[in-house]
């Protein structure tokens, strides 16, 4: 907290200094647009801060000052010189007061004195009418301690502590960045130029003194690397260090209950990033919380549960660091965004009906646009996302937003990793040589090792390692480069994880060497091939690419969708998990109780037990003259059986069940998955778990028992053309159940079924299935030519036999 | 007195010229190690001290990769090119002097192939150059032209 606060302070009073050039040429033109600007950032900025910071005194001395500048934005008030007097003589209160904190002293200037200079403030404000509806600045701090007197009091005993304990803080200094990078640089040529001695020497043999000697700068030079990088690299987790307190005390200020999940607080990241990206993380954070996570009895209302979940991301992918924050709170309102938009004069109503859902969401960007209600003291009146996305834009960073009515927001922040340093892996593949970052390697083994087993199906390579499937891809295809004559050694396989998707295997010819890596950026046409996430100059001096994991395994077309699922942002699975469908809850023959999505459910019926046709393997339904296959026809059936009509978008099927019990709404995503016929896994519902089947698993059965479906009519034969039973009655039932019918001479294309009377001619030369039908009754293998069940199932059998 | 001051050199034996405030260094390529899936015209990595060059063969990206073999071209034209390094290769290198006229129009209509990046004329020594512009060689080119 000593830190951050430190840092506050000097990053106010550093801004203090900037804006002190300024205050003069404000006060000659108050009108000026992009000083004003300047001004109401500074404030938002120090009251953002004091936020978390618990500097309640800032806090009311910012927010006052802002809400005057925002009238000034609004062209609701003039900056006349008395308002631009009181807000610069706010400015001068923060100062000191930051001064006076710096220096881990009381403040000397009472806290009464602040009132008068709000008393100015207001007084300038003679009149305006909208500084009265807004919430008093200093109301929710009042509050805050009622609601904990336990943290207050904890927090005044420490109090005490913090002087002593800044007087023994370690001395810091601040550098300018640029020399920094000037270091690395410096430290990188001096590296090479080690390297180039190295080589040097080995070629000329050097005497083991010189080595000796060369051995010790060698190792200073490397330690003087790792320091140099050291300073520029630190763990995300310092980005992470104020949040959990900030959230806390947004929560209890707002009356919200949010679950904070902080993940990927290793990642390490630029210094110079973090201190970039600290001010949007806050500000997005605060957003979150303010106006994306509802209240609690709001959540009630919306059937979430009552605590909301903020989860904030970050992970390394390629040359960047991606930061995620995302929760399950109301999302963001289109309709609102576009109403301000139309009121600002933004867009004509009918740009608005134009703009996509994407433009839409984008409008949250727009300087002056917020969908807040009201203003609260939290996160503002639309300063926030517009400076969020100047701010990451500047350090080269996108911002990107998703989110989805009721189902809350992921605001995802990508920022280059401009100078880093990796360990990495150098492998070699067909005569190139390339970097693997070592953190995306989970293994390394040889394809001759025991553990191994490689294997290709269908195309598809795969690498089976100690039992586990894994697809397998070599680096020389995906890379599109010829493979090097078969070296005398084994090829060498490595378990890739990559932040997205599941690990695969990727086959290189060998790994030379483990280095540490200074990664620039690789140029725009090599990063367009999607391989690379950068490039390296490892100790060789031979220029060397970097590859990107995710790269891999997508040029690669590796199958990923198991783990796109895993991927999925959190707000997205939370939700998608909270989804639910309609199921129907049934019993069936067996006794079992299951749930079936009720998408898949056409209709229940009850079926005369005459109308199922049990065939050899399976059984069918006739329904209307069609015969539809029916699965669990097996046993006994009574007079009528129950049947749920399930269909595909174009099949049908008749699933035989003891009875329907309920619709009940089941969660879509599967709690447990089963691999068992007919059974997707179970769910979950009101704390009982039911089996819920499986529609894909139960077409697929039925589409193997089941006639080939509509895809191809099935074409039967009538060859006594002369016979008008056979013409007029049979022919137009075969139509009417869907086959297509010739009669006469055999048609072209050889029919695949054959129907004859038992009196009619016999019939050779194709090798198609022939029925014979009888006039008089089922014998000699004839069918009886009105059981129409019997024949539609001969005829199925037929068709399927010969298919 | 920089405005007019041009590199002159030769690609497919068609006289050049590169104004010289675009330009870091001229050097002798050494080794250049290729990379893979990328459009041809890129001819690979190479080593700069501690930088690592992009190496672009202009005479490639400005016919197309069907145009010659590899290239031979030993000297690069070193440039700094929205953050990133590169070395562009032409195939000789005539001169750096002062175009004391400075760039004057294109006249007569230019080939197709190099009409993309030519921006204007520089004389020298009687002798009318092409003026190309290296960001015009580092930018991807438009369209899916892309396969390696």
């Amino acid at each position: 907290m000593d830190e951050i606060l430190g840092e506050f302070i000097a990053e106010t009073l550093e801004t203090l200094e900037v804006l002190s050039g300024e205050v003069v040429a404000w006060e000659r033109d108050p009108a000026d647009g992009a000083r004003l600007d300047a001004f109401f950032r500074f404030f938002h900025t120090v009251k953002g801060s004091c936020g978390f910071l618990n500097l309640p005194r800032f806090e009311r001395l910012a927010h006052a000052a802002e809400d005057v500048l925002a009238a000034i934005r609004r062209g609701q008030r003039s900056a006349d010189p008395a308002t631009v007097g009181a807000v610069l003589a706010i400015m001068d209160r923060i100062g000191a007061l930051a001064r006076s904190a710096g220096e881990g002293r009381a403040p000397d200037l009472a806290e009464s004195d602040d009132d008068a200079l709000l008393d100015a403030l207001h007084l300038a404000s003679d009149g305006f009418e909208i500084f009265e509806p807004l919430p008093s600045p200093a109301a929710p701090q009042a509050e805050a301690p009622a609601l904990a007197p336990a943290v207050a009091a904890a927090e005044e005993e420490e109090k005490p502590a913090e002087p002593q304990r800044r007087a023994g803080a370690p001395r810091s200094i601040r550098l300018p960045l640029a020399l920094i990078d000037q270091l690395m640089n410096g430290i990188s040529d001096m590296v090479l130029a080690r390297n180039d001695l190295a080589r040097r020497m080995r070629e000329h043999g050097a005497d083991p003194e010189l080595e000796s000697s060369f051995e010790r700068l060698s190792a200073n030079v490397a330690d003087l690397r790792d320091m140099i990088s050291k300073t520029r690299m630190q763990r995300i987790d310092r980005l992470y260090a104020a949040i959990p307190r900030m959230v806390r005390d947004l929560c209890r200020e707002l009356g919200k209950q949010v679950a904070l999940e902080l993940d990927g607080g290793d990642v390490e990241m630029d210094r110079e990033m973090i201190e970039m990206v600290l001010d949007p993380l806050t500000h997005i954070v605060r957003n979150a919380l303010d106006h994306g996570i509802e209240t609690p009895a709001a959540r009630r209302a919306a059937g979430k549960a009552e605590s909301g979940t903020l989860r904030l991301v970050a992970r390394q992918s390629g040359n960047q660091i991606v930061i995620e924050v995302s929760d399950d709170g109301r999302g963001i309102d289109r309709a609102a965004l576009v109403e301000k938009a139309l009121a600002a004069g933004l867009h004509t109503p009918a740009e608005a009906a134009l703009l996509s859902d994407a433009d839409r969401l984008a409008l949250v960007f727009h300087p002056g646009l917020s969908t807040a209600e009201r203003v609260t003291a939290v996160s503002g009146r639309g300063v926030g996302m517009d400076v969020v996305r100047a701010n990451v834009e500047q350090i080269g960073g996108v911002i990107a937003i998703d989110s989805h009515a009721g189902c809350g927001t992921t605001i995802t922040l990508r920022v280059p990793l401009t100078l880093t340093i990796i360990p990495g892996l150098i492998v070699r593949a067909g005569g190139h040589c390339l970097a693997m970052p070592r953190g995306n390697v989970v293994e390394l083994l040889h394809d001759n090792s025991a553990m191994v087993a490689i294997e290709a199906v269908g195309g598809a390579h795969i690498a089976t390692i100690r039992g586990e499937r894994h697809a397998l891809v070599d680096l020389e295809d995906v890379l599109g480069i010829a493979r090097a004559e078969a070296g005398p050694g084994p090829r060498t396989l490595m378990v890739v994880r990559s932040s997205v998707g599941r690990p695969y295997v990727l086959g290189v010819e060998s790994v030379e060497s483990n280095e540490e890596l200074v990664i620039r950026p690789a140029s725009p046409v090599v990063t367009a091939a999607g391989l690379f996430a950068g490039m390296t100059l490892p100790d060789n001096g031979q220029p060397m690419l970097l590859l990107d994991a995710a790269g891999i395994a997508q040029v690669a077309r590796l199958p990923l969708r198991e783990a796109e699922l895993h991927a999925l942002p959190a707000a997205q699975a939370e939700a998608e998990q909270a989804e639910t469908l309609q199921a129907l809850m049934y019993r069936e023959r067996d006794g079992a109780l299951r749930l079936m999505p009720l998408g898949v459910v056409d209709r229940v019926e009850d079926l005369p037990a005459g109308r199922i046709v049990r065939t050899g393997e399976g059984a069918f339904a006739r329904i209307e003259d069609r015969l539809l296959p029916a699965l669990n026809a097996q046993g006994e059936i009574g007079a009528t059986v129950k049947a749920l009509r399930l269909h595909d978008g174009r099949g049908e099927l008749c699933y035989l069940i003891e009875e329907v019990l309920d619709i009940v709404a089941a969660p879509a995503r599967i709690d447990v998955v089963l691999a068992g016929p007919r059974v997707a896994g179970l769910v979950m519902v009101d704390e009982a778990q039911y089996e819920m089947a499986d529609p894909f698993a139960i077409f697929a059965e039925a589409a193997r028992a089941a006639v080939p479906a509509a895809e191809r009519a099935i074409s039967c034969h009538i060859a006594d053309a002369d016979d008008p039973w056979m013409r007029n009655i049979l022919a137009t039932l075969l139509i009417q159940a869907g086959y297509r019918v010739s009669i006469g001479t055999l048609p072209e294309a050889a029919p695949d079924v054959i129907l004859r009377t038992e009196a009619g001619a016999p019939v050779s030369g194709t090798p198609a299935p022939v029925l014979t039908l009888s006039a008089e009754g089922a014998e000699g293998g004839a069918i009886y030519r009105y059981d129409r069940a019997g024949l539609m199932a001969a005829i199925a059998r037929a068709t399927r036999s010969a298919a | 007195m920089t405005d007019s001051l041009f590199l002159f050199a030769a690609i497919a034996d068609t006289p050049v010229a590169v104004r010289a405030d675009e330009i870091e260094a001229v050097v002798r390529l050494r080794e250049v190690v290729p990379v893979p899936r990328v459009p041809p015209y890129v001819r690979g990595l190479a080593a700069l001290r501690s930088r690592v060059l992009t190496v672009i063969d202009m005479h490639r990206r400005i016919f197309g990769a069907e145009s010659r073999g590899d290239s031979a071209a030993a000297h690069a034209i070193v440039a700094e090119i929205a953050g990133h390094s590169y070395g562009f290769c032409v195939d000789a290198l005539t001169d750096i002097c002062h175009a004391a006229q400075g760039v004057q129009p294109v006249r007569g209509r230019i080939d197709p192939a190099w009409a993309p990046f030519v921006s204007g004329l520089v004389e020298r020594e009687g002798r009318s150059h092409l003026l190309l512009t290296l960001t015009d060689f580092a930018a991807m080119p438009a369209g899916p032209s892309l396969a390696a």
